[in-house]
């Protein structure tokens, strides 16, 4: 087994935008799903999180978003802690969360869609306006079905419209839970290029993700959850290195970093 | 024979639009705040009573009742939202809770009446004119023909706002997915109470059409209008405003039609047949639209 290599933080001399700290998670009253977890995302940076089925990766990042109340342990935004806030104030601070599954409102149209994300600053017509056009740069098709209702599209179009959604609004973190997820393979590639093309655009990435090849391809920094706890982090230099790192990984995934 | 059904199906849209404002406020709660609210019949009833109040003791007729109605349930709505609501979610299991308070509410709110307006069943002196009009062959009440006028602008009203307003869409985007309307940064405990209020709200109006539709009501008149908005609820499609209001219709129709092709026993369960019809055959609702989790 991999030992615990060092405590999760920032690399030195650079404040993390967003951290979990020593967090806790318990669903039902005691079963504690995350213990002490801590991952901090590093500005300009892709940050990967990484884990087996059921690791609780998902769990980290409802809880980073305030969508569950860690019973112990804080969330920071830039050094302050924020625990306990609410999930909807997170979008102010430009921090945009895509969730595992989907996250549309299927009934509705893709522009309708698209102005929800555009709620608190509804009155404003104009920039209401630019956040739409600026989603439908991004992706053209979602122009051309603007008025198609959202679950009736395809899955990779639906994944699109909540990138596109959460990108409108000029996000400086975007948290990205298995975006690839049941898309196809060739879709799913120019998804990661998208990815990866995000902090040269000054959008800070945390990436959840079981493809541990495509995450350690582009991540800066990854964490490796296990069984609600922090496994290893590390550079991505470290990874690709580090012989028990690799076959911890490929204890879980049948994948060599390598191959 | 012939008008005897023409009387069912005119009487049958009117009880019907009565239905469809309580189911349509029911699935509003059920869907945007996950709240089965055992005491909206008691809401209802309530709106009755105002109406009965305002008119023995100031003389303000039913129809200015509407607004009064409309505007001091949405207020109160709004309050015991604040009140109630938000300690369910402390809780260890807020959908028991939910489901143990407003039972409670239900008794509660029926004993208060009790306690005002004690037990005899109550009407409202008020008489259009002229009384009663032609409709074809048969006469209907005034009253109801009026009361059906309200329940279509209201209904109208209601979905253009839930279908057109971006207010609205909200609301049903929270139906759909409550989790998806918090990431985009909507602030859902806002919406829901106002969800809260405006459920409260056409309550308190649907309780002033009764009044206008029905012969009479009494402080227990409630439990029977919550059963029947659950069935429409069901029938409807849970969480759908749209199925909401044609299974109101759906079910005043068929209620008042069995009054002249049923025998009286059989009649009356109509309702549950349908209830257990739809479970049964069809449990997404007549639209067949699943609420997404
Ligand atoms: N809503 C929930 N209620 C109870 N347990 C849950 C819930 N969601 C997830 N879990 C459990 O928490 C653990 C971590 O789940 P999750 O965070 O989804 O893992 P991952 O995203 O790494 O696959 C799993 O054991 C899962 O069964
Ligand atoms: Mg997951």
């Amino acid at each position: 087994m991999a030992p615990e290599r060092r405590s999760a933080g920032a690399a030195p001399g650079e404040r993390p935008v967003l951290e979990l700290r020593a967090v806790d998670v318990a669903y039902h009253g005691d079963i504690r799903i995350l213990q002490g977890v801590s991952m901090a995302v590093r500005p300009g940076h892709i940050t990967g999180v990484i884990g087996p089925n059921g690791a609780g990766k998902s769990t980290a990042l409802r809880a980073l978003y305030g969508l569950l109340k860690p019973v112990a342990g804080d969330v920071l935004i830039d050094g302050e802690a924020v625990t306990g806030m609410k999930p909807w104030r997170f979008i102010e601070r430009g921090i945009a969360l895509v969730p595992q599954g989907r996250s549309l409102f299927n009934e509705l149209s893709v522009e309708d869609n698209l102005r929800l994300a555009c709620w608190s600053f509804r009155k404003d017509q104009a920039r209401v306006a630019a956040a739409l056009e600026r989603a439908y740069e991004q992706f053209p098709m979602l122009k051309e079905r603007r008025k198609h209702a959202a679950g009736a599209m395809s899955g990779g179009q639906q994944r699109f419209l909540e990138l596109g959604r959460a990108l409108a609004l000029q996000p400086r973190v975007i948290l990205l839970d298995e975006p690839t997820a049941m898309i196809a393979p060739k879709l799913a590639a120019e998804i990661y290029e998208f990815i990866h093309g995000l902090p040269a655009r000054g959008i800070t990435v945390l990436l959840v993700d079981q493809n541990v090849r495509q995450c350690v391809r582009i991540a800066d920094h990854v964490y490796v959850l296990e069984l609600g706890r922090n496994k290893v982090d590390g550079s991505v230099g470290e990874f690709t290195q580090d012989a028990d790192l690799r076959s911890l990984i490929a204890e879980w995934v049948d994948y060599r970093i390598d191959a | 024979m012939e008008s005897l059904v023409l009387n069912g199906l005119i009487n049958g849209l009117i009880v019907g639009g009565v239905y469809a404002l309580i189911g349509l406020s029911l699935t509003l709660l059920y869907g945007v705040l996950r709240i089965v609210n055992f005491a909206h019949g008691e809401f209802v009833i309530g709106g009755s009573f105002l109406a009965y109040v305002l008119f023995n003791s100031l003389g303000i007729p039913p129809l200015l009742a509407l607004p009064v109605a409309a505007v001091s349930f949405f207020a109160a709505g709004w309050l015991a939202y604040y009140l109630l609501i938000p300690r369910l979610a402390r809780s260890d299991d807020p959908e028991i809770m939910s489901f143990l308070m407003m039972y409670g509410m239900s008794i509660a709110l029926a004993a208060v009446m009790l306690l005002m307006f004690e037990a005899d069943s109550r009407s409202i002196d008020y008489a259009f004119k002229p009384i009663s009009m032609k409709v074809g062959p048969i006469y209907v009440s005034t009253a109801r023909i009026v009361a059906f006028g309200v329940t279509v602008v209201i209904s109208a009203a209601l979905a253009w706002f839930l279908y057109r307003t971006l207010p609205g869409k909200a609301l049903r985007a929270t139906i759909m997915n409550r989790e998806a309307i918090q990431i985009v940064g909507v602030d859902v405990e806002k919406l829901s109470a106002f969800a809260f209020a405006l459920a409260t709200g056409i309550a308190g109006v649907t309780g002033v059409l009764i009044a206008l539709v029905f012969p009479a009501f009494n402080a227990f008149s409630g439990a029977e209008y919550s059963i029947i908005g659950f069935i429409v609820v069901v029938l409807g499609g849970l969480g759908n405003p749209i199925g909401a209001l044609i299974a109101g219709i759906i079910y005043g129709l068929a209620e008042q039609l069995a009054t002249v092709f049923l025998p009286q026993a059989l009649a009356q369960i109509v309702g549950f047949g349908i209830l257990v019809g739809t479970i049964l055959i069809r449990p997404t609702g007549i639209l067949g639209w699943r609420a997404q989790r």
